[in-house]
């Protein structure tokens, strides 16, 4: 219990920081970053989860499956980003504001 | 009795007519253009003859024994309910008479006299103002009535003395006039109140009737006489009587000779019977007391309508006296025959100076001071006749209406104390004195016409005035009367008077052969008498009568009026600043409260709603990172309150 327990505390503390990144960085590609960062101590706490029941591995195929997920996301993301930024020459959220009231 | 009825409404319309015709003439005078005023001197005559038929036609249908009595509800005060109403009873319409006629002959004459005057229109229609408000005296049935009328006069007297009002002597003694009869009339008025208060009636036939105590008749009939004092210019306000000789001389005639001062003379005739014996006592002293005062001064006047004043008062007051001390029915009789004979003295007096006025060449120059005239009976004839028939009249030569009516009031005054009776006979032989004494200096003396005047010019006036004053010379004779050129129970006092008076010869004897020796005197007196230039003072001011009553009433009451005036600025008028300021500060106060609290809750309202707003719009502030963190928060809150 004891392995898992600082596994499960690294997974918090790489979450913590995804989010931290998510909530501070400017740039859109660091906040995927982030996003990615938490998916990965998600998976983290998956794995860390499945060490308690050896007998199946459902916990890794749910892993698996977010890498997955999180290269297709990742793809997305990545094009909007690139699409926003050749529309708006920028890639950062704050400046696109074209329905926020001007003052 | 529905023939006696018709008969009845015939009157009655012949009565209004007779009222109302003076009036339409007054309003006629305001819808003839400016340019044709000259129309007005045609139409008013012509109304005012009107008028005067319709009078002779009521005292033709009049009975002694039946008085024409109509009445309707006037107003109503409370449970009192206010009548008016005409009562024609033989007097009333003799008088209704005597002025109808009189007026209507000042028109005419007017007519002659005012002739080119630019206010001819005002003139006229104040004389039908007048003519209007005496008759509504005359014919009016509750003392109510008659106040409101005698009011109207007061003011048409007022309005026709001051006539010529750019002259500023004239506009004081309008103004004079005015005020004194007010003093007189607020005595008036108050009788009327007591009267009304203990019959509970205003109209003459119901206070005959009514039981009241005496105390208050005696109260009621001296403020009522007050009334008379003022408006029959007796002792002590026989003042403005004089000053009122600043008026058209036609006016003069009509209203300061003849008609209105004569309405108190009238009045007391009227209301005898309210009258107790300490009133007659105080009537009978106080028209002594004028009478010879009024002799006094016109014997020692020079101007000739002011000498015809002052006998006019000295009538008035022997009149009075005759009421108060003797037969009023013998003073009603004097009031008519003296009516007469004396607008037509006045008339001759308006004749002489509206022919020396046309003479002279400095028209602004005095004309009327019988120191100045002298031999006119040359030169106008016609006028001397017809004044040399009314002033025997006015001294009572025997042959003369003023003859009989004078001889009337001195055989009525047998009935009461010796003393009037002594004073009667005093002031007959005065009359024929200060009479002569003007006849003579006017007509015969030798000629001290001043240089300014055109002799050749002088001559009788217009035809319709030598008419005229020659109309009244006529009925100033004893015919008026009656047949008998010594005996005054004639046609007119049988007509008149409800009763017959006793007829003392020895009166009548002895007043003729009085009046006769003192007219004989007095030519031979005045034969080679040249007046004197000098005019003291006193005569001036109406025996200092003026001066006094400026000291002891218009002083004091100017000082009063002073003092209020100051009270008035300092406590009234400082009341009134203190509540003034007082509600501007109220007003600041109601502002600032206005725009702070009542604004203010308004305004903190608002800036309540825009802080909710700009914190709840501060949430959407459009950054995603904001809203992650937000909902991210949100997810903790939800975590926590799902676990613990």
């Amino acid at each position: 219990m004891n392995g898992s327990q600082s596994i499960l505390l690294l997974s918090a503390f790489l979450f913590s920081t995804g989010l931290l990144i998510v909530f501070i960085k400017r740039n859109a590609i660091m906040i995927l970053l982030g996003i990615e960062l938490m998916f990965n101590s998600a998976n983290l706490n998956l794995i860390a989860f499945n060490t308690s029941r050896p007998q199946l591995p459902d916990g890794q195929i749910f892993a698996l499956f977010i890498i997955i997920v999180a290269v297709c996301e990742a793809a997305v993301g990545i094009a909007i980003i690139l699409k926003a930024y050749h529309y708006y020459h920028s890639a950062i959220p704050d400046q696109v504001s074209e329905l926020k009231e001007k003052n | 009795m529905t023939a006696h009825l018709a008969q009845d409404s015939i009157v009655l319309y012949a009565a209004l007519a007779a009222l109302l015709l003076p009036l339409l003439s007054f309003a006629f005078s305001f819808l003839v253009f400016n340019r044709y005023s000259w129309i007005i001197s045609i139409i008013a005559p012509v109304l005012l003859f009107l008028c005067f038929l319709s009078a002779c036609f009521v005292l033709l249908h009049v009975s002694k024994e039946m008085p024409f009595h109509f009445q309707m509800s006037w107003f109503t005060v409370g449970d009192n309910e206010i009548t008016w109403g005409l009562l024609l009873d033989t007097r009333a319409t003799l008088m209704m008479v005597v002025v109808s006629s009189i007026s209507l002959l000042v028109h005419l004459y007017s007519a002659g006299y005012m002739a080119g005057d630019s206010n001819i229109q005002r003139y006229f229609a104040m004389l039908g103002f007048f003519t209007f408000s005496m008759m509504g005296i005359v014919m009016a049935d509750s003392l109510l009535m008659l106040f409101c009328f005698w009011e109207l006069v007061g003011f048409s007297s007022y309005q026709l003395i001051g006539f010529w009002n750019e002259r500023p002597s004239a506009a004081a003694a309008a103004t004079k006039a005015f005020i004194v009869n007010r003093i007189g009339d607020a005595g008036f008025l108050v009788g009327i109140l007591i009267l009304w208060t203990y019959s509970g009636s205003l109209t003459i036939q119901e206070m005959s009737i009514a039981d009241i105590p005496s105390f208050y008749l005696t109260v009621a009939g001296i403020c009522i006489f007050s009334g008379v004092i003022g408006k029959s210019a007796q002792f002590p306000l026989f003042t403005w009587l004089p000053d009122a000789m600043q008026g058209p001389t036609p006016v003069s005639a009509l209203i300061h000779a003849a008609t209105m001062v004569a309405a108190g003379v009238f009045l007391l005739v009227r209301i005898y019977f309210l009258f107790t014996p300490d009133v007659l006592m105080l009537i009978a002293i106080v028209g002594a007391i004028t009478s010879i005062i009024g002799a006094i001064g016109a014997l020692l006047q020079f101007d000739i309508k002011k000498i015809l004043a002052y006998s006019t008062i000295s009538q008035l007051g022997l009149m009075i006296m005759g009421i108060g001390a003797g037969n009023s029915l013998a003073s009603e009789l004097h009031l008519y025959t003296h009516a007469f004979f004396k607008a037509g003295l006045f008339l001759c007096a308006g004749s002489i100076i509206h022919v020396l006025n046309q003479a002279s060449r400095e028209k602004t120059l005095d004309v009327q001071d019988i120191r100045k005239m002298g031999g006119l009976a040359k030169r106008m004839p016609v006028t001397y006749l017809a004044f040399l028939i009314m002033a025997a009249g006015l001294a009572g030569i025997p042959l003369s209406a003023g003859f009989l009516s004078k001889d009337a009031i001195l055989t009525g005054l047998l009935q009461g104390e010796i003393i009037f009776l002594i004073i009667g006979f005093g002031i007959s032989g005065l009359t024929v004195i200060y009479t002569i004494r003007l006849l003579w200096f006017t007509f015969h003396a030798k000629d001290s016409l001043p240089q300014f005047i055109q002799k050749e010019q002088i001559g009788d006036p217009a035809p319709i005035m030598k008419i005229i004053t020659l109309t009244l010379a006529a009925a100033s004779l004893w015919l008026m009367i009656s047949w008998n050129p010594i005996d005054f129970n004639g046609w007119t006092s049988q007509y008149a008077q409800g009763k017959i008076l006793i007829n003392s010869s020895v009166i009548t004897v002895a007043s003729a052969i009085m009046i006769l020796l003192i007219s004989l005197a007095a030519y031979l007196y005045f034969r080679d008498k040249t007046l004197s230039e000098k005019t003291s003072d006193i005569m001036l001011n109406n025996f200092g009568f003026d001066s006094l009553y400026n000291k002891i009433v218009v002083m004091p009451m100017l000082k009063l009026s002073n003092r209020i005036q100051t009270l008035d600025q300092k406590w009234i008028d400082g009341l009134l600043h203190l509540t003034a300021y007082s509600q501007v500060a109220i007003a600041h106060f109601m502002s600032w409260w206005d725009r702070s609290v009542i604004d203010g809750s308004v305004n903190g309202l608002a800036i309540v709603a825009k802080g909710t707003g700009s914190i709840t719009r501060s949430f959407s502030s459009g950054k995603i990172q904001t809203y992650i963190l937000w909902s991210m928060l949100g997810l903790i809150i939800f975590i926590v309150w799902i676990m613990f």
